[in-house]
């Protein structure tokens, strides 16, 4: 590589570094009761019991950084699976993962209300798996075309989602909290949320940072892959474990939040080309970015009442695909 | 021919028995005979008041509903020229769902009157946002499929933002959103009448144009079809249709894609024949739903738009599965 190559992605890096250390900063100081950048800096060096600080240690702190966390695991996930499935709308959303991870975590907290979210996360996991593993079938069987994906993804999603309405109205008692999380939500994301969520989402990002190789392989094609002595289908597997961890722990905690997984892989393949030993660190850099200012903007929806943050990224996120729709590289195929 | 006249015979026939047993069926359980005392006037007076009052109007809403949607469905597959087009699939159903869910909401005293009219608003914004969107690709069927899906997804945002702002009054609107018939009653048949028996026929008009366009844009431009208009005047009544259908009993997905695929396996691609068809049909699904959804979990009831959900999506996947095998 000549130095010059170097240059442009620790240019990016900086700039996504600066920018989610300024939102970050953004997303304690600003919301319902607004707190200086000066206490905000008290509260972290110099701990006193004010009712700011507490805002910011109890509130604001683990929010943002779940939200860093969260937007990081979906765009990796959102990553891998455009990695493997060399579809380019293919998503946590898209592929129902979101939606089967819903229908089973709302499922247990109906169910069984003495849950906490340590044991949900197990839930989604299950949920994700079998959202994704419908889709995947039914969207990969006699040969694979986005098209089809996306209709396999929509009708299935369709139908995870009128079972969690069936299981919202049925047992109308809990429906405020439920609809709140369902529309994806980072608001009531706490210090235990995000040790719940903190190591299935290193465990996801470690193991989608070692197979980044062979997704880049994967990309030249089966046999290609396989010529250049790699295991396509082992790595295919460790891909899909990773998003299942990803996509399942981020779903457990601020339910489903969609689009970024389907975003920004885009835009970080434009801008540092489609290895992805660079996609996917930058991915998840840059969704953690976005999710943190989109958590900001959710707060002045509807000031001074919270909105929640899949709102935002679906009104992104649309016309961002259909954006992609009518460049034109899908209708072809 | 005879084949076709027993069949729509057999259809008619289903839908009264199941109309009878329908309304007999629910937290109360009342017999056949009892269901067509009361409905001529007569029988036990404790009854009278659940049938008359009660199952009655759902009984006739769910066949009205059921005939609209499917009959929009087949207009959409037809116009589209794909066979999994729906106007759920193509966000048209989100569309109005959101307007009118704004109106339940933000001004729950208006009168039932005024629902249709919104719904009817946003799913034309949705079929405006669609069409613009799609005109320019040619209204390629596969650049509106996967528009409409993100469309949908648009508005399905605003919906979420709806219930959750209103989270007070939501579950009103999430029950009408499911795609329910409960408490509906005769002022949503009085509401829904008119806009079924106007658009009906006028669509069946169209059927010999639905016809032609199903043999390209060329071959139909050839004979002399002004494809463009006719396919933009379609649309928009199915998109009428659509919302009207909405505006009374919500959501109810699948149903415009399941019915009109019976209807062509069962009569073939000619529109003057299966366009009654899937109407038929439409009606005896959401009929059974209906009925279902009232006795699977009594005393609760299960919103018919999830029962259909639960049959259609499978079916959808199917077709999709034996779509894209032959090419």
């Amino acid at each position: 590589m000549k130095a010059s190559s170097f240059i442009k992605p620790i240019m990016l890096a900086l700039l996504g570094c600066s920018l989610l250390a300024a939102g970050i900063l953004l997303s304690i100081s600003f919301g319902a009761a607004d707190i200086r950048m000066a206490e905000v800096w008290n509260a972290i060096t110099n701990p006193e019991p004010t009712k700011e600080q507490l805002i910011v240690r109890t509130l604001r702190l683990p929010r943002a950084l779940g939200s860093a966390l969260i937007g990081a695991s979906l765009a990796v996930a959102g990553a891998l699976m455009q990695a493997v499935t060399r579809n380019p709308l293919a998503s946590p959303q898209i592929f129902g993962i979101n939606a089967g991870a819903s229908l089973v975590v709302v499922g247990s907290i109906v169910l069984f209300p003495f849950l906490s979210p340590p044991a949900l996360v197990y839930f989604a996991f299950a949920g994700a798996a079998l959202g994704g593993g419908l889709v995947y079938s039914f969207g990969s069987a006699g040969g694979q075309s986005p098209v089809k994906l996306a209709l396999a993804g929509t009708a299935v999603s369709l139908l995870l989602a009128a079972l969690t309405e069936g299981l919202v109205v049925l047992h109308d008692h809990q429906t405020q909290t439920v609809l709140f999380w369902l529309a994806g939500a980072v608001d009531g994301v706490s210090w235990s949320d995000v040790h719940t969520l903190l190591p299935w989402s290193l465990l996801g990002l470690l193991v989608a940072a070692g197979i980044s190789r062979s997704m880049t392989l994967l990309g030249l094609g089966d046999d290609v892959a396989h010529g250049l002595g790699q295991r396509v289908q082992r790595a295919r597997l460790l891909a899909g474990v990773a998003v299942i961890l990803l996509a399942g722990s981020s779903v457990a905690v601020a339910g489903p939040i969609g689009f970024i997984g389907l975003v920004i892989p885009h835009i970080v393949r434009r801008m540092v080309g489609s290895d992805y030993r660079m996609v996917i660190p930058f991915a998840a850099l840059f969704g953690a970015v976005l999710l943190v200012y989109a958590d900001l903007a959710s707060r002045y929806i509807s000031y001074p009442f919270e909105s929640p943050v899949g709102i935002v990224t679906a009104a992104l996120g649309a016309p961002f695909f259909l954006y992609l729709i009518h460049k034109g590289r899908m209708a072809s195929q | 021919m005879k084949k076709r006249f027993l069949l729509f015979g057999a259809l008619i026939l289903l839908i009264a028995v199941s109309s009878v047993i329908s309304t007999g069926v629910g937290a109360v359980f009342i017999s056949p005979a009892d269901v067509l005392h009361a409905s001529f006037g007569s029988g036990k007076s404790q009854h009278l008041f659940i049938i008359q009052e009660y199952r009655l109007p759902r009984v006739v809403l769910s066949i009205l509903v059921g005939a609209g949607l499917a009959v929009a469905g087949t207009v959409l597959q037809g116009i589209i020229r794909n066979p999994l087009a729906s106007p759920d699939i193509i966000g048209i159903t989100k569309g109005a769902g959101l307007t009118a869910v704004i109106v339940i909401l933000l001004f729950p005293k208006s009168p039932v009157g005024t629902l249709p009219w919104a719904a009817l608003a946003g799913g034309l914004a949705a079929a405006l946002l669609l069409y613009l969107l799609s005109y320019r690709g040619g209204m390629k069927p596969i650049t509106m499929a996967l528009s409409g899906i993100a469309i949908g997804a648009l508005f399905s945002a605003g919906i979420q933002y709806m219930t959750v702002r209103y989270a007070a009054d939501a579950n009103t609107a999430l029950l009408w959103l499911a795609g329910s018939l409960w408490g509906r009653g005769w002022n949503h048949v009085l509401t829904l009448l008119p806009w079924v028996v106007l658009l009906l026929p006028l669509i069946w008009l169209y059927a010999s144009k639905l016809d032609t366009l199903n043999l390209g844009d060329d071959v139909a431009q050839g004979l002399g079809v002004p494809v463009t208009r006719t396919r933009m005047i379609l649309f928009f009544l199915a998109v009428g249709l659509t919302a009207a259908c909405v505006s009374v009993a919500g959501s109810i997905g699948f149903l415009g894609l399941v019915a009109p695929h019976i209807a062509r396996r069962l009569v073939g691609p000619v529109h003057s024949l299966n366009l009654p068809l899937s109407a038929l049909l439409g009606s005896l699904l959401l009929l059974l739903a209906d009925g279902i959804g009232r006795i699977l979990l009594i005393p609760k009831e299960v919103p018919a738009g999830i029962i259909i959900a639960v049959i259609g999506a499978p079916y959808f996947l199917y077709l999709l599965r034996r779509e894209y095998r032959s090419g």
